[in-house]
């Protein structure tokens, strides 16, 4: 067993070593808590399928009945259409969806798409990813 | 506790490759099998990707030379709305965020979108696919302007030397930053770069600038390439829309970065 794990202690010097490259590079939605996500249940008010940021507003009832306007932002058209299959026509108005984001720092009901379900099943996970730039 | 710790480590060696593979993926390269392939050094039109040095941030590179006064005072000024630098805060001040024009040679260093190179007779364009704009490097022999008029993209002239295409360009507009740090330059930035094919996949360039109004010494970046796009890589024409901008920094980035309530 102490053969297996001395390989184990440079693998993750390497993770290490890779990773923080990377997150200098990417880690920079800097309104984010990237460190939680937040799921909530909404229909989709607004889509915006532009740059530099595909983005959409959903509003969200709690148990009385109060409703709360939510916004995600994501990835560019240009990725979302190579990485995930997405089109201007992939959401729309009046859509059922469950989204969990990265929320805002501030506490704001915004946040950066971490996974998106709809109801009729399709999902967009941005979890597996590295962290969004 | 030993076993645990084992599959953890490839879990996550094995998350962290997956990850990056598939990030690259997005951006479809041409099959590494064309990479021996033959190719004329001389030919660098295509589409291509650029890929960056690490730690570039979006920019040259390279061991940045001490600022001016001039420039340091600019750098201040400038706050980063995105980047590794630690600088970035939510509500920066980053031109790019108003869609303002990336400016060259900031706009080589947005890699998330393709670059286009053809060669005419008299000139070679490079056509950038964010912000849907292009530059001219002229090849008919002219020398640059000698007090041109400040551009985004410059003025510029290039020339073989041997298998190096060598760009010189000058009379740069000084509203554009280098980088996503907010790195400034003045409108006496003169660049020079050197564009090498080494495989029928790659080119290398490497920069120099030289702007002694911002810097006391030149600035030479870390080589940077091209990497050749997957022939169904096409030029889409992602402009970026000031009005639409606007509307995305009300719906989603102030209100997420604290500057106003939500609706």
């Amino acid at each position: 067993m102490k053969r297996a794990l001395r390989p184990c202690l440079f693998l993750w010097v390497g993770i290490i070593a890779m990773g923080f490259p990377v997150l200098a590079h990417h880690g920079s939605r800097i309104s984010y808590d990237m460190t939680k996500m937040v799921t909530v249940k909404g229909v989709i008010k607004e889509v915006h399928f532009v740059n530099p940021h595909v983005y959409f507003t959903f509003e969200v009832k709690d148990d009385q009945g109060h409703v709360t306007e939510w916004g995600a932002e994501t990835d560019p058209p240009i990725t979302m259409i190579d990485r995930y299959g997405w089109s201007r026509s992939y959401l729309k108005a009046g859509d059922e969806v469950t989204v969990t984001v990265w929320p805002s720092k501030v506490g704001a009901p915004r946040g950066f798409l971490a996974k998106l379900v709809t109801a009729d099943g399709k999902v967009t996970d941005h979890t597996q990813q590295l962290p969004p730039q | 506790m030993r076993t645990l710790f084992i599959s953890a480590t490839i879990f996550i060696f094995s998350l962290v490759f997956s990850s990056i593979a598939h990030a690259q993926n997005a951006r479809r390269l041409a099959p590494d099998s064309l990479k021996n392939a033959p190719f004329d050094p001389h030919d660098l039109s295509g589409v291509w990707w650029g890929v960056l040095a690490r730690g570039a941030n979006f920019g040259l590179g390279g061991t940045i030379p001490p600022m001016t006064p001039w420039a340091v005072e600019r750098y201040k000024a400038a706050k980063p709305g995105l980047g590794g630098s630690g600088r970035a805060q939510p509500l920066g001040n980053d031109p790019m965020m108003n869609c303002d024009p990336m400016g060259f040679p900031r706009i080589m260093f947005w890699t998330n979108y393709p670059i286009e190179i053809v060669q005419l007779p008299k000139r070679t364009m490079m056509f950038f696919d964010w912000f849907y704009t292009y530059r001219t490097i002229w090849t008919d022999g002219r020398k640059l302007p000698e007090d041109p008029e400040p551009r985004w993209y410059g003025n510029s002239v290039g020339q073989w030397e041997g298998d190096t295409f060598v760009v010189r360009s000058t009379g740069f507009d000084d509203r554009t930053w280098l980088d996503a740090d907010g790195h400034p330059h003045s409108e006496d930035m003169k660049l020079e770069e050197r564009y090498r094919r080494v495989d029928h996949n790659t080119i290398e360039i490497t920069m120099t600038l030289t702007d002694s109004k911002a810097f006391t010494k030149p600035w030479l970046g870390d080589t940077m390439s091209l990497r050749l796009a997957d022939s169904s890589v096409e030029m889409r024409e992602d402009v970026c829309v000031p009005s639409e901008e606007q509307r995305y920094k009300e719906l989603i980035r102030n209100p997420a970065g604290g500057a106003t309530k939500p609706n």
